[in-house]
């Protein structure tokens, strides 16, 4: 292929990687500061990281004419250009800015990944030339995207709601530490005063308490959103990506009917997706009650995302099946 | 019936299910238990097979956890689901409900709950009035139809299911291969398939790992002759089945069978009566031995005297694997058209190869009622998650310093934090709509209790 296209898909790539490392450690910053110049710097970051992934995809389907989600490189860079875009639209749309370190580290770490998938250009397999892989895989990839940023949230929640409830029952070490950790990076004192985190509501307290009395790590939790807030933020995240899952097992079972002859075949592939659909959808269950709300809703989204992880990253490398295709 | 409709009952059965198919993904399914001895510490084995792991989506305990969700959805649904009415409209104590606010605007109370009333309606709210007491009440409600989202989502799951089911009754599928030149029969629908001619096409591609032979079609030229007994010429390729009567054919392998010749002296001597595929083998007739072809070998790497990358029959050969009784003696790579010595005598020449391809068919008359219940499904769980049904209490009375005070409560069947911002806007609003005071106040109040 043309070298100078090859240098455009290759620069696209390096924008890409360096605005996800950058904006990550920016965004980390924001999240532990709440400094608003740093979001102002770190959102425009994580939209550049995403726009020259989708400007890299499109380029190498514009240069080689073969659809560049034929391979896992592909894929997992649509997977980090979508992880991220899900993450811009919600922190626009649901003040979801404080998640952005996790997620473009995560995208970072996906798109590193990617690279070392990455064999060049090449056509696809008879059982990939099909005008589903348009459809197919692009939804898929987009609800494991939207899940990889309900899990931050999620774990974001267990951390937040461990330390309250260590604040609840009066642990020491555990202020202390956090404190500690705030003195070294030199945090404001008044993190309430700060703009920004527009929900300021503390479920707890005795966090409430404790960051009136001054203790600095109670006032940086305060600032976060409310583990109600937290809670509803990963349902909504969660709403996004469980209808596009379904979506994907829909339209890849009408794949496999034209492809295989049988819209389910058991394929581990296929099985495993059913398996993250089935978590997921216990989590929708669950979040119907009330008192299973929060801590444990959040653990089925964590544990829905190690499904997700081993549906697409374990079955592709280490089981056999209809969809081990060249990587 | 109540363990049944209980969501955690439900939800127990859901982490069953998927414990038993991480259990299918993990576990090779549908192999012969000595692959099991082979791939697992025997005790592992031993319990892969008489538990049925190596066939558990067939298994009783999967189609019984599958049965048990149904039950359950279904509990729920005529339990939960469908009794679940419209609450009445009855009058609240605005203060109570977790969102509440409260707006200060002018004018009377009349007119201000007839501004209000507008001011929702021309929103899409459903706006009722009710009198409770002499005090008059305004309700207005938005996505009621969508509580149905949760019944139209089981609906859904139980198309699937009922189409699965037709399948299993009524329907049917195999395989077969065909060699060029050659005729198969389906048998189930007596549909015959003749193999003209079979092409493919793989391209060398350089990567950065080297030269890769990447496969980029599989083309079968065929005759199908159907139930109307003429014969139609077919191109059946990759993600391009052919119908034939509803049973659709489609393109899954291929392979290069063997014409072998055996001697002994130099003189022919019966051997196999085909080209065998790839797997299959034949006795040597007069001894206890046997010689099975193993695969095809498209290039022969001369320098090595071993296979090469280049699958394309460029120099080609077989792997053969010889067996005395059950007993394997040993393999060997052979070049087409060169005889080896098998001993005593006897010689062996994989003369020629032949392509064939091989094919899957499939009669499914339950695919219909599995996609309508898919798509089905998918749209109650866009109903459940897309529309939130809500309801809004307003109470508007006259305020003592003069203008009216209009009282707002909101509530969702999914709880109050779901609905906190959009409350925020509604009050909002209200307050840019209406000639207000300054006092106006909107109060939220933690709802998740316990966490």
């Amino acid at each position: 292929m043309d070298p100078t296209r090859q240098l455009l898909d290759q620069a696209l790539l390096e924008i890409g990687i360096a605005a996800y490392v950058t904006g990550a450690l920016v965004l980390f910053a924001y999240f532990l500061t709440r400094r608003p110049v740093l979001r102002s710097i770190g959102m425009p970051l994580a939209i550049l990281g995403a726009a020259s992934q989708f400007a890299e995809l499109g380029a190498r389907w514009w240069m080689t004419g073969v659809w560049p989600l034929t391979n896992l490189y592909g894929s997992l860079s649509l997977f980090s250009a979508c992880a991220v875009t899900i993450f811009v639209v919600f922190a626009y749309r649901y003040e979801m800015d404080f998640i952005g370190g996790p997620v473009l580290a995560l995208a970072a770490i996906a798109l590193g990944y990617a690279t070392t998938w990455n064999e060049g250009y090449m056509p696809a397999v008879p059982a990939l030339q099909s005008y589903w892989i348009k459809i197919h895989v692009p939804i898929v990839i987009t609800a494991y995207a939207s899940f990889m940023v309900a899990f931050c949230l999620s774990l974001l929640y267990l951390v937040k709601a461990a330390v309250e409830n260590r604040y609840r029952t009066g642990s020491a070490s555990v202020r202390g530490v956090a404190a500690g950790a705030g003195a070294a990076i030199d945090v404001p004192l008044n993190y309430a005063a700060l703009p920004g985190f527009g929900a300021v509501r503390t479920d707890t307290p005795a966090l409430a308490s404790a960051a009136a009395a001054g203790d600095g790590a109670a006032q940086w939790l305060s600032g976060l959103p409310s583990l109600a807030k937290l809670d509803i933020m990963q349902y909504r995240v969660i709403a996004v990506g469980l209808p596009l899952l379904s979506l994907g097992i829909i339209t890849g079972a009408m794949w496999a009917k034209e492809a295989w002859g049988a819209y389910w075949q058991w394929d581990p592939k296929e099985t495993a997706a059913l398996l993250s659909w089935i978590v997921y959808a216990a989590y929708m269950h669950l979040h119907t009650r009330p008192e299973w709300r929060g801590t444990r809703t959040s653990i089925v989204s964590v544990i829905g995302f190690a499904s997700i992880v081993f549906c697409y990253l374990g079955v592709n490398i280490w089981i056999s099946g209809l969809h081990s295709y060249k990587m | 019936m109540r363990l049944f409709a209980h969501v955690p009952f439900g939800v127990s059965l859901l982490a069953i299910w998927g414990l038993l198919t991480l259990i299918g993904v993990i576990v090779e399914q549908g192999k012969d238990p000595s692959f099991y001895a082979g791939a697992y510490a025997p005790p592992i084995a031993r319990l892969i097979v008489r538990l049925d792991l190596d066939n558990i989506y067939h298994s009783a305990a999967y189609l019984g956890v599958i049965g048990l969700i149904l039950c359950s959805m279904a509990a729920a649904t005529f339990t939960k689901v469908i009794p679940r009415r419209i609450p009445r409209l009855n009058p609240v104590k605005i203060d109570a409900i977790p969102l509440h606010a409260t707006v200060h605007v002018s004018g009377d109370a009349e007119s201000a709950r007839e501004r209000i009333a507008a001011f929702f309606a021309a929103r899409g709210w459903q706006v009722r009035k009710r009198e409770f007491g002499g005090t008059e009440w305004t309700f207005a409600d938005k996505n009621n139809w969508a509580r149905r989202g949760v019944l139209v989502a089981h609906i859904g799951f139980v198309l699937i299911a009922a189409g699965t089911t037709i399948y299993w009754a009524k329907g049917y599928s195999g395989q077969f291969a065909v060699l060029s030149g050659q005729t198969a029969t389906i048998p189930e629908n007596g549909t015959t398939v003749e193999l003209k001619r079979f092409a493919y096409r793989i391209d060398p591609v350089q990567t950065k790992a080297g030269t890769v032979y990447q496969p980029i079609d599989y083309v079968s030229d065929a005759t199908i002759t159907g139930r109307d007994g003429v014969a139609h010429n077919a191109i059946i390729r990759v993600n391009q089945p052919y119908d034939a009567d509803g049973t659709l054919i489609y393109q899954a392998t291929y392979g290069f069978a063997i014409d072998f010749r055996l001697t002994k002296d130099g003189r022919p001597v019966p051997g196999p009566d085909h080209p065998l595929k790839e797997g299959e083998g034949f006795a040597i007739d007069g001894t206890s031995r046997a010689i099975q072809y193993q695969r095809f070998v498209g290039t022969i790497d001369r320098s090595t005297g071993q296979p090469g990358a280049d699958p394309r029959p460029n120099d080609p050969g077989i792997v053969i694997q010889a067996f005395d009784g059950d007993r394997p003696v040993g393999g060997a790579l052979i070049p087409l058209g060169q005889p080896v010595d098998l001993g005593a005598g006897y010689k062996l020449d994989a003369a020629r190869y032949v392509l064939y391809s091989g094919f899957q068919y499939r009669y499914d008359p339950g695919i219909p009622v599995v996609g309508i219940g898919a798509f089905v499904l998918l749209a109650g769980l866009c109903i459940s998650f897309y529309f939130l049904p809500a309801r809004l209490f307003v109470l508007v009375r006259d305020a003592a310093g003069g203008g009216a005070e209009v009282g707002l409560a909101a509530t969702t069947v999914r709880g109050y934090d779901v609905f906190e911002e959009r409350f925020a806007e509604i009050v909002e609003a209200v307050r840019r709509t209406e000639p207000v005071a300054p006092e106006t106040e909107i109060t939220t109040t933690p709802v998740l209790g316990g966490v």
